[in-house]
């Protein structure tokens, strides 16, 4: 470079300085953008990776571990994120996840009063109220979404159909056709007799009896010896109008989501411990 | 009196039979013994006696009572938490204990404190339906009760229990 004397020269050092100083701004630009978009590749990697071994992400409590290290890593957390992907992968939207912990927790609130068995109806009303500040309309087709997904981690949560109500089961209760035609016979009055059961379904009273003990036995049936008449009654809590649901947090209900998120964690699989080195690997190689 | 409102089982009728489930009959359980203590207090009832007739057990609204099995079975598990003692071995008269005999002591103690009644005397009587006391949650207290309260003054060294001529001039001389 030749040096030029005077103000002309001062100038050109001025301008090199600021074009040093531009090229300096562009190499670190530069070095960002290359970092953002080698991040960027790895993510897509990773959910390709995953996404690929989605069946295979299941058991394994190392590999979740290290799964989850991962994720903490490049940002993500996996259960809470809004990502579309993440929400493929685990099959549990944001939004779903939070509406299945609510659920479960008016489920286990109302489980001693109705034996874990709830209408679906009032299972919606109850959790529109509870999410009253967010003001999005829970629709029932909402609360089946988020109960299939429930179901997929055990304890019972289905939802299934008697007469013309969808009933909500929250207890691993293994309720047969019986047991539901019984308790679809009982949504008119609230309660049936032994008797009228027999006639209707034409079933010998053994087989009445034993339906009706096991529902006494799973908290979904009481007894009523009080009536003039003196036939017992039995009557089912379930649809009947919970009136007033606290906001009860009992260790049951702590547990209850502990279970929950215990479960959730089972049911992803397991990448090969192979595989799970090259993507720690490859992580190391982008330098986070 | 405050109107008492009566809780949603109190109209469910399978909750007047005694449920041969236990979990359920647990259940059933601690929700009358609630119920019970909530109701004796608000309505100032010490003695519940199983030979007669006893509104809270019954509902004609839906027509159906507790049975005698049931109302002992009730009263038992509050004997059993403490809140109530049977007044007799054949289990057919229960006082309830919807304030402990502790906490009418002390409530007792207030209220001598409060009016001056250290180095005061006073007959049972007085204590419990005279003027003194009116307005105050010891009026109307059972004699059983404030018995046995004052008997936990005595203990402390704050009451002297003492008789007179006759039943009328029972009385106690505090040094609170």
């Amino acid at each position: 470079m030749r040096r030029r004397p005077g103000i002309a020269g001062l100038q050109t050092a001025a301008t090199n300085r600021n074009q040093f100083r531009t090229l300096g701004e562009d190499v670190a630009k530069a070095r960002t953008e290359s970092m953002k978009e080698q991040l960027s590749v790895f993510r897509t990697q990773l959910e390709d990776f995953a996404r690929k071994h989605k069946n295979d992400i299941k058991k394994s409590p190392a590999f979740r571990a290290q799964f989850h290290a991962m994720c903490q890593k490049i940002g993500v957390d996996p259960l809470a994120s809004n990502k579309g992907f993440w929400a493929e992968l685990l099959g549990i939207g944001d939004f779903y996840y939070e509406l299945g912990v609510q659920i479960v927790d008016i489920c286990l609130a109302t489980r001693s009063h109705n034996g874990g068995l709830i209408d679906l109806e009032e299972l919606r009303a109850l959790l529109t109220k509870r999410r009253r500040a967010s003001r999005e309309r829970i629709t029932e087709d909402d609360c089946s979404r988020a109960i299939s997904k429930l179901k997929a981690l055990g304890g019972g949560f289905e939802v299934f159909t008697v007469g013309n109500r969808r009933l909500v089961r929250s207890v691993p209760t293994e309720l047969n056709r019986d047991h539901n035609q019984i308790i679809e016979a009982a949504q008119i009055q609230g309660y049936v007799t032994a008797e009228d059961l027999v006639s209707r379904f034409s079933w010998q009273m053994g087989r009445v009896i034993d339906a009706l003990e096991t529902l006494m036995k799973e908290g979904l049936v009481m007894v009523d010896d009080g009536h003039a008449d003196g036939k017992r009654r039995y009557w089912f809590p379930c649809p009947f109008r919970v009136l007033k649901v606290g906001t009860l947090f009992t260790t049951e209900l702590k547990f209850g989501i502990l279970d929950l998120l215990t479960s959730a964690m089972d049911q992803l699989s397991q990448l090969s411990l192979k595989e799970v080195a090259q993507v720690a690997q490859s992580l190391a190689a982008t330098g986070t | 009196m405050d109107q008492f409102k009566m809780p949603y089982f109190y109209n469910y009728p399978p909750y007047f039979t005694l449920q041969p489930v236990k979990d359920t009959r647990d259940k059933q359980v601690q929700l009358w013994k609630e119920l019970i203590l909530k109701y004796c207090k608000n309505y100032k009832i010490f003695i519940i006696n199983l030979d007669e007739e006893f509104p809270l057990f019954v509902n004609s609204s839906i027509e159906r009572k507790l049975s005698h099995e049931a109302r002992e079975l009730f009263l038992g598990a509050l004997v059993t938490e403490g809140k109530a003692e049977w007044l007799d071995k054949g289990h057919r008269k229960c006082l309830i204990l919807w304030r402990t005999i502790t906490d009418w002591a002390n409530l007792i103690l207030h209220f001598v404190k409060e009016n001056g009644f250290e180095d005061g005397v006073m007959t049972l009587d007085e204590i419990r339906t005279g003027d003194e006391t009116r307005g105050t949650d010891i009026a109307g207290i059972d004699r059983t009760v404030l018995i046995k309260a004052l008997r936990v003054l005595e203990q402390r060294g704050k009451a002297a229990m003492f008789k007179g001529t006759s039943a009328d001039d029972e009385g106690v001389k505090f040094s609170a």
